[in-house]
């Protein structure tokens, strides 16, 4: 492509976004991090008396798990924050979607008695 | 000259004043059996009054953006010679803040009431005295069932005026919508869930009523009339639907009732004491209990009068007349035909 | 306007007229032609759908009509209204008008991935034909269940045919090319503007179109999602639909309206875009408060997904969710008014001038306004539940799709067939057709507002005399066949003017976007050099000098003014084009023949398959240099991003939905089960162990990252074959948890549990085997030694998708696994 002597600042201030990946050392940790979690999840699971108190946990747990995957095996910590929009807005959408929908058949379940013809 | 061009220009505003006029007639209730305006219960009374409100608002705003857009049209089409320029306006906060905060207040104003009136709509408790009504949605007819006073039938929906009536809504087989205009708004029939529609119709009178939801081939010939009587005409037809059938009294229809029995027609119909539905034959096709078919008005999903000669029509060909009918053609024709005819017109 | 010649100013062909012959239309990828493809379909369709309409006025003129009768009627509705949406008005917004325009608007060569744009077009026309199958009358007919398809009656049950069989998989092939479409045009918005062009100096029409991808990527997973449950439903005996195995049909109206109400919006909002064009060079004005033109498209979006239940107020949601799904429509009317005040403030001022462009414009104003309107009465639930599928509710869509789109989209023609065929339309054809549009549109479309008001059900083939219906509906259909006739004299009035109409200069309009500021047609290249943006209105402000100046239109209008600096000749060396190809056509085949196979001959699909393998791999190995690291490309981008990395997150936003809409169905039915099978069969340590085997896999993968970004070729293929290999531990241990349930006795087809539970988890599997095969494809051209430092992004863009159905598995893990005695609903 021949004019590259038209420059644009709105470019440049973008340009950092390509910033460097984190080496093999970060990603070790954080693959330890997410052993450690795997395994207090299933612990929980085995133990009677989290049962109460098993779903908040499980969720939190699996909620740093995803956070950690995303952030730095998919380099959303370190990358453009454009990618960050791009893929947490649609997450936000899908988490509503799930809730509405859990939401709305709650209402068919406990109102409306249900019979089989 | 001048004032033609006006006129050609303005042709949108002719075209919609004469609707408007058409509107304006419209709204008379001429026969129109299904007119949503013409509320007879308590529940069509509350809609009416809500989308009144809402038609005054959304009039209001369509004369806005028409005058608006007229007079733009009217002062701002250049002409030929004209030497002035357009306008720089790019942007005005307040103009900008006035038609965001404006509709927002209108739509306050159409909210309230809105939610005041699914509340009312929509109870979850009734008086002790309500009528429970079971309405069993069929491909393509209607059932009605009175669980407290152990009535069956079909096509034609009795109520009493001026108690509450608690209409269940089941769906035998895919969804359909119980619709009938003069006594409120549809609701859809949903196989495996119960939904209700509460009201309270209050003047006497044959109302139209038709499925509102797409429902296959004949979703169009599934129509049903309600009936709403005084409280001493619904309790002389509640005592009239609760005695047997009649016994035949004339040659023919006795004959009828023999033909009745031994054609196939018994496998989907129910009369009482003559005939049951037997599933395993019917391949679980159930059809109108016709315990007393003479007393109605109408047959076959409401759409042919209940005459001798209709009835004749239908058992001859009912996929001719509602395309997809469960009910086979029998073949029957000549005396076997009019004795049967006879038989089920008997039948009051 | 005076006639100009045709390339005043550029020597170069136009890119109709290089290269030539029907070879290099099926092969190509230049942008401005797949539009002319779409175009060219969508109007063939545009006259399928509209005798379609005439068919069904036709029928209705009169009561008791018996001219077509109620199965044919039945599939002429459902047909009108598939039509018109997915194969008339979308690819005339999208496919046309959105191809042809955005990068002429954005100052781009091409859109983001060329060769996916001519894939998105081949498999557009695999479904339109695939949706027309029942044509041949012998297989089935045509489908009949109406658009919205509503569960239960599309179940084999009650639609036995193969008609249902054709429109789920039509529908299903539909999705896949409005979706890469979608995502094509989103990156391409987003990283390929002109340098200087930022959003707030697009053209509205972009903002439209940035939006309506949005929506797209983010809307029609749910429709897929329902249609698989369907098309399981029909060909693997599932119940997903079925009452008897304790489902609910409500299931598919929730899902088709989660998609169907944003879709309503990815029609409408590329016309409003077409609209803010067209409006401004005909007031001689900028647009009327563009920053709030903007965000309220961006509102209208955001709240367009909290809205869908306004479409099943009918069914018993309960007061709650009917008054806050009321609440959110009517939020919808407030952007909306913006807009139309936006429009009308807009022409307020100006110096108007009547081209039929302008006069569908002003059309569209008033006639959207009047649909909008009596959506609100609709978004009121106790209204609603007297109007809802009655004709009133006929009246407001087509208002808004007709009045609204349509006259959009018509507007559009008038406006930029100058710039794509180099002809203009001829304009006493036009305003006739306008009036006439106006007036029988109106006739039309209007007295169904009394006919719902007098109580008349929709989609049905026949009703009773003396129900007050019989003069609105021979008024219609007679306004109707005139409304047929306009379209006639549109027709005729393209294809005259396309062979003798009068010869376009490059700014005929003196527009104030890019577009006008080359010529007419444009060369395949669109622009000699990149133009520098620095205004809003950029080729306005080039005229003129700044947008709110009114100079003399100049002598010579647009192209001389515009006259680029540098020598043309010169130029054209450096300006390289990407090579058509074959793939994208193949790819449509292929997925023809396997939906087919679906259908008729079962051994189809495997060749349907092997047709869209080899395209795929085809596409990979096409070029030599794909792949590779360009930093000219990034230094041009707008974000300084590589596209391929931005479509892969995209891609990656969208499937969220998909799983979204997965998982949910499994929550919303755990509780519905009819006993047998449930959630306590499901064997916690062997998923535990899959879950480390995928972690540790999502590890190896990072690892081979990293060693392929210091050109470490040899650790980078280790670490790539043990990643594949780590999945394909992981799909054994799947293979054996499925096959030990299947010998226990839980089929898919056993209960809900079942169904839900496989699908789901098949689903990810599924993507896990993708997921392996690109993984050993990275491998071995790694191993080969093809990828190192430079080719990186392809193992990072693949690694992206990898961790992606680890995080995806991680939700499933804890969701279905460890919460498997939770009640969810």
């Amino acid at each position: 492509m021949s004019d590259h002597a038209i420059k644009n600042p709105h470019i440049e201030a973008h340009a950092v976004a390509h910033e460097e990946h984190p080496g093999p050392g970060v990603y070790l940790l954080v693959a330890a991090i997410l052993t450690v979690l795997t395994a207090a999840e299933i612990t929980v699971f085995y133990v009677p008396g989290l049962q109460p108190v098993l779903v908040p946990i499980l969720l939190v747990l699996a909620a740093v798990k995803f956070a950690f995957v995303a952030g730095f095996y998919m380099h959303l910590y370190y990358d453009s924050k454009v990618f960050t929009i791009f893929f947490g807005f649609p997450l936000l959408l899908a988490l509503l979607i799930v809730l509405g929908l859990l939401l709305l058949f709650a209402h068919l379940q406990g109102v409306l008695s249900f019979t089989i013809p | 000259m001048r004032l033609a061009d006006r006129l050609k220009r303005n042709v949108p505003a002719l075209a919609i004043a004469t609707f408007a006029g058409g509107a304006l007639g419209a709204c008379q209730p001429y026969n129109a059996p299904m007119n949503t305006l013409s509320t007879q219960s308590d529940l069509a009374k509350w809609i009416t009054s809500l989308y009144m409100q809402v038609t005054i608002w959304d009039t209001i705003i369509m004369v806005i953006v028409l005058v608006a857009m007229v007079l733009a049209i009217f002062v701002f089409s250049s002409r030929e010679g004209d030497p002035g320029e357009p306008s720089e306006h790019e942007s005005d906060l307040m103009l900008e803040l006035a038609w965001t905060v404006g509709p927002a207040l209108i739509l306050v104003f159409i909210t309230v009431p809105t939610i005041r009136t699914i509340m009312k709509t929509q109870p979850t408790k009734w008086p002790a005295d309500t009528l429970t009504v079971e309405v069993r949605a069929h491909q393509w007819w209607w059932e009605f069932d009175y669980p407290g006073l152990k009535i069956q039938t079909a096509d034609e929906l009795h109520l009493p005026a001026n108690r509450v009536v608690d209409i269940k809504l089941y769906s035998e087989d895919i969804i359909h919508s119980f619709w009938v205009p003069a006594l409120g708004g549809k609701r859809d029939v949903i196989p495996g869930q119960i939904n209700h529609i509460t009201v309270v119709p209050q003047v006497p009178g044959e109302y139209y009523g038709q499925c509102a939801e797409f429902c296959g081939l004949s979703h169009a010939n599934m129509r049903f009339r309600v009936v709403v009587d005084t409280p001493e005409g619904f309790k002389q037809w509640t005592a009239a639907q609760l005695a047997p059938p009649v016994e035949p009294k004339q040659a023919a229809a006795a004959d009828g009732e023999k033909i009745f029995k031994n054609a196939p027609c018994a496998i989907c119909h129910q009369i009482r004491g003559i005939s049951g539905f037997s599933p395993q034959y019917s391949y679980g096709f159930r059809g109108p209990d016709l315990t007393h078919f003479g007393s109605r008005g109408t047959l076959a999903g409401s759409i042919l009068e209940n005459t001798p000669e209709n009835v004749a029509l239908w058992i001859q060909n009912p996929d001719k007349l509602k395309p997809g009918a469960q009910m086979p053609t029998l073949g029957l024709r000549g005396k076997d035909l009019q004795d049967l005819v006879a038989y089920l017109e008997s039948l009051k | 306007m005076a006639a100009q010649p045709k390339t005043l100013e550029y020597e170069y062909p136009n890119y109709l007229q290089d290269p030539r012959g029907i070879w290099s239309w099926l092969t190509t990828i230049d942008h401005k032609r797949i539009a002319i493809l779409y175009g060219v379909s969508a109007l063939f369709f545009m006259m399928v759908g509209g005798l379609e309409a005439m068919l069904i006025r036709a029928q209705l003129m009169v009561p008791n009509n018996h001219l077509i009768g109620a199965a044919i009627y039945n599939e002429l509705f459902t047909m009108h209204g598939t039509t018109m949406i997915f194969l008339v008005v979308m690819p005339l917004e999208l496919g046309f008008f959105a191809n042809f325009m955005i990068p002429l608007h954005i100052g781009a060569r091409d859109v983001a991935f060329p060769r996916l744009n001519a894939l998105s077009y081949w498999v557009f026309i695999a479904g339109a034909i695939f949706l027309h199958l029942g044509l041949v009358r012998s297989l089935a007919g045509m489908p009949d269940a109406g658009w919205f398809g509503y569960a239960n009656l599309t179940e084999r049950m009650y639609s036995p045919g193969i008609n249902i069989d054709t429109w789920v998989l039509g529908l299903l092939i539909l999705g896949v090319s409005t979706l890469l479409s979608g995502l094509n045009f989103f990156v391409t918005i987003v990283n390929m503007r002109a340098p200087g062009m930022t959003f707030m100096r697009m053209p509205m029409f972009m903002w439209a179109m940035l939006v309506t991808t949005i929506l797209i990527l983010l809307a029609f997973p749910a429709l897929t999602v329902g249609l698989v449950f369907l098309f399981a439903d029909r060909f693997l005996d599932t119940h997903f639909y079925r009452v008897s195995a304790g489902a609910t049909p409500i299931l598919w109206q929730h899902l088709f309206w989660i998609f169907g109400h944003p879709e309503v919006y990815i029609m409408a909002l590329p016309a409003f875009g077409i609209i803010s064009e067209v409006i401004t060079p005909f007031s001689r004005k900028p647009l009327f408060g563009y920053p709030m033109m903007a965000y309220s498209l961006v509102l209208i979006a955001f709240l367009s997904y909290g809205v869908w239940g306004h479409h099943m107020f009918a069914t018993g949601m309960g007061p709650i969710a009917d008054s806050t799904f009321a609440i959110t429509t009517m939020l919808i009317a407030i952007p909306t008014g913006i807009k139309i005040f936006s429009w009308i403030a807009t022409v307020w001022g100006g110096r108007l001038r009547f081209t039929t462009a302008m006069l569908f414009t002003l059309g569209f104003i008033v006639e959207f306004t009047a649909g909008g309107l009596s959506g609100v009465m609709h978004a009121s639930p106790p209204v609603d539940l007297q109007q809802t599928d009655s004709y009133i509710v006929v009246a407001h869509f087509h208002y808004v799709l007709f009045g609204g789109m349509m006259m959009g989209i018509l507007a559009g023609f008038y406006y930029w067939w100058p710039k794509i065929t180099g002809r203009m339309l001829n304009e006493t054809i036009g305003k006739w057709q306008f009036w006439i549009t106006l007036w029988a549109f109106n006739g039309t479309f209007f007295p169904m507002h009394f006919l719902g008001v007098l109580g008349m059900p929709r989609r049905i083939y026949t009703y009773a005399p003396n129900m007050g219906w019989d003069f609105w509906n021979y008024f219609e259909s007679i306004n109707a066949f005139i409304l047929g006739f306009a379209f006639l004299l549109f027709f005729i009035n393209l294809v005259w003017s396309t062979l003798h109409g009068e010869h376009s200069s490059a700014d005929p309009w003196d527009g104030r976007t890019l577009e006008w500021s080359i010529p007419s047609p444009p060369p395949a290249f669109n622009f000699v050099t990149i133009p520098m943006v620095t205004a809003r209105d950029a080729f306005w402000v080039r005229k003129y000098g700044s947008v709110g100046a009114h100079g003399v239109a100049p002598a010579i209008s647009g192209g001389a003014a515009a006259a680029p600096v540098g020598a043309p000749a010169e130029v054209h060396e450096h300006i390289h084009m990407p090579a058509p190809s074959i793939y994208p056509l193949i790819f449509g085949l292929g997925l023809f023949m396997a939906a087919l196979g679906c259908m008729i001959w079962i051994r189809l699909i495997l060749i349907g398959g092997a047709l869209i393998l080899m395209s795929i791999l085809g596409m990979v190995f096409e070029y030599p240099t794909f792949g590779q690291f360009n930093p000219e490309a990034l230094a041009e981008s707008t974000l300084g991003l590589d596209n391929r990395k931005l479509g892969m997150w995209a891609f990656l936003g969208s499937e969220c939905v998909f799983f979204a809409s997965l998982i949910s169905t499994y929550m919303v039915y755990k509780d519905r089960n009819l006993g047998g099978f449930d959630a306590m069969i499901l064997n916690i340590p062997l998923t535990s162990f899959s879950t480390f085997i995928l972690l540790t896999s999502s590890l190896l993968m990072v690892l081979a990252l990293a060693a392929v970004q210091r050109d470490d070729r040899k650790w980078g293929a280790i670490w790539l074959f043990g990643t594949a290999f780590f999945g394909m531990i992981f799909l054994g241990g799947q293979a054996y948890e499925f096959t030990d349930f299947v010998l226990q006795g839980l089929k898919i087809q056993t209960n809900l549990f079942g169904q839900t539970f496989y699908t789901l988890v098949g689903f990810h599997g599924i993507h896990v085997l993708i997921g392996v095969c690109w993984l050993l494809v990275l491998a071995f051209t790694t191993a080969a030694g093809k990828i190192g430092k430079d080719r990186s992004l392809a193992v990072e863009i693949g690694g992206l998708y990898w961790h992606f159905v680890d995080i995806v598995w991680v939700v499933i893990f804890t969701l279905i696994y460890l919460m498997r005695t939770v009640k969810h609903a």
